[in-house]
């Protein structure tokens, strides 16, 4: 098995951090995981990417054509969409992006993560929504190993966890 | 053995760097290896009980004179740093080598010259292999692939340097650094540096006759003598430090050959022209200096692809190692562009 991914959005819309708690539920299940960052010199507004590959032996940590593209604003999408798998899924969040993709794609979703964000009551967590909707394609990675990294990477800040989990089941149960 | 944990390169290799008796980081920040100087500050303060002292110099010119002087005194030091910061240290670098001082340098390369960029790149390999700084002189210089290897090697650089009294360098790059992945943590080891008592200046000289160090000559003759002394410490090194591994070389009708963190791409790469039924193996040195010639012993008539992050610098070494240059090609990328395993793909159908 080798699943490659790619994530991509602005500085501070916590997009590493949804890929960091996929990596980790990734482990869990036994694979090998790599997590590649990459962003500019700035320290806020800068582009945030990362490449994850999810694999049975060790591999590239960088990536030939993404699986699953989950793209946050729309200079992501002219910059990466060129590395979409055209077999695989382009998720798009729709609250931010108008323009319509132009590299082949067997399934395009697009999904309102700040809208949803929002109705459950705070943008910070457009990101948590994100990673319960790619979940929905990566069959290999159980739903409740995910919460619980979730409910990890907030303990220090206890309050935010039921927000956060809600979050999550919002996109894992949202249908674009 | 340690701990396993999915770890950042720099982190993994700072906790590695402690756990093999570095106490003493002297650094001065640059990405994209300033998680390592973080590293140590966060552990000088959280964990007082290890000892750990972190300075920052106020360039790197000095933090690799700290090094001089503190590896000179029988304690094990080391900095982190990048391109421009490596540069700096470069006097320092060829003075520690003629006066035979264990350093350990990591060095994290991004895409030059100059300020260059921050992202991941190779166009630092001359600079390591060759010496770097003035006169005749050589680093022991190794090339990790993956965290855990990354990891393993800085705390065997420290045995390296110490053995034969000479720096090594662990060349990493913004890839590796930036890289997350599952890693076994190396176990503590022996936290005094093995070699000689003759390496600790502290001691006094009470029944003993003073070590001087020193790399001023006295004239040719003596000046010769010495230099050919510290050839024959290279010659050792290049004797036994010898390092790489192959993959599928035995049915092969094309060879890659590429190193650090990059090599996985190729690795990829490697995997899809063979799913393709192309006759593909590869030749991943370790050592960049000594750089392992013999893989290419016996490989006669094969074609060989070089792939690196620079303008073309380990070709040159490739080169030397085989029968007929002519059957060397070259592919690179500037920047701090990296090239996809498919891309190299594409590379290796031009061969076919």
């Amino acid at each position: 098995m080798k699943l490659e991914l790619l994530f991509s959005g602005i500085g501070g819309q916590g997009v590493m951090r949804l890929g960091e708690i996929l990596c980790d539920a990734a482990i869990k299940a036994g694979y090998l995981v790599t997590f590649s960052p990459f962003y500019g010199q700035e320290k806020r507004g800068g582009r945030t990417m990362c490449n994850i590959v999810i694999s049975d032996e060790m591999e590239s940590p960088i990536i030939s054509e993404a699986q699953v593209m989950l793209i946050f604003d729309e200079r992501s999408l002219t910059e990466y969409e060129h590395l979409l798998d055209p077999a695989g899924t382009l998720i798009l969040n729709s609250s931010m992006i108008e323009k319509e993709p132009t590299a082949p794609c067997a399934q395009i979703d697009k999904v309102p993560f700040y809208d949803l964000a929002q109705k459950i009551g705070n943008t910070k967590t457009a990101n948590m929504i994100a990673l319960g909707y790619v979940l929905k394609y990566l069959p290999a990675i159980d739903y409740g190993v995910v919460e619980e990294e979730v409910k990890k990477t907030f303990a220090a800040k206890a309050k935010l966890i039921p927000l956060n989990v809600e979050a999550l089941h919002t996109g894992y149960t949202y249908r674009a | 053995m340690g701990e396993r944990v999915f770890m950042q390169g720099n982190e993994a290799m700072a906790e590695s760097a402690i756990r093999a008796g570095c106490k003493l980081f002297f650094g001065y920040p640059i990405t994209p290896s300033s998680e390592v100087p973080e590293y140590y500050a966060k552990v000088m303060r959280e964990r007082p009980e290890e000892n750990i002292m972190f300075i920052q110099g106020e360039t790197e010119t000095s933090v690799f004179n700290m090094i001089a002087g503190a590896v000179a005194a029988g304690h094990r030091a080391m900095t982190a740093t990048s391109g421009p910061g490596f540069s700096l240290g470069q006097e320092a670098m060829s003075y520690m080598s003629a006066a035979s001082l264990p350093a350990v340098i990591v060095e994290v390369m991004r895409p030059g010259p100059a300020d260059g960029e921050i992202l991941a790149a190779q166009g630092d390999y001359f600079q390591a292999t060759r010496g770097g700084g003035h006169g005749d002189y050589n680093n022991l210089v190794l090339a990790p692939y993956s965290v855990q290897e990354l990891c393993e090697l800085m705390q065997e650089s420290f045995d390296l340097a110490e053995k034969y009294h000479n720096p090594v360098v662990l060349l990493s790059d913004a890839m590796l650094a930036k890289l997350r992945e599952s890693v076994e943590l190396p176990g503590y080891v022996e936290n005094e540096p093995k070699p000689e008592e003759k390496w600790r200046t502290l001691t006094g000289a009470d029944g003993r006759d003073p070590h001087i160090i020193t790399t001023c000559g006295r004239g040719a003759i003596q000046w010769e003598r010495f230099n050919l002394d510290l050839q024959e410490k290279f010659r050792k090194i290049a004797e036994n430090e010898v390092r790489y591994e192959t993959y599928n070389l035995e049915d092969a009708d094309i060879v890659l050959v590429a190193f650090g963190c990059f090599s996985r791409v190729c690795i990829s790469a490697m995997k899809m022209a063979r799913e393709e039924g192309m006759k593909v193996g590869m030749i991943r040195p370790i050592s960049l200096w000594p750089f392992p010639e013999e893989a290419f012993r016996g490989l006669d008539g094969k074609k060989f692809l070089v792939c690196e992050l620079n303008a073309g610098q380990m070709v040159q070494d490739v080169k030397l190692s085989v029968d007929n240059k002519n059957d060397v090609t070259f592919y690179g990328r500037l920047g701090g562009q990296v090239p996809t395993p498919k891309e190299i793909l594409g590379e290796i159908r031009k061969l076919r």
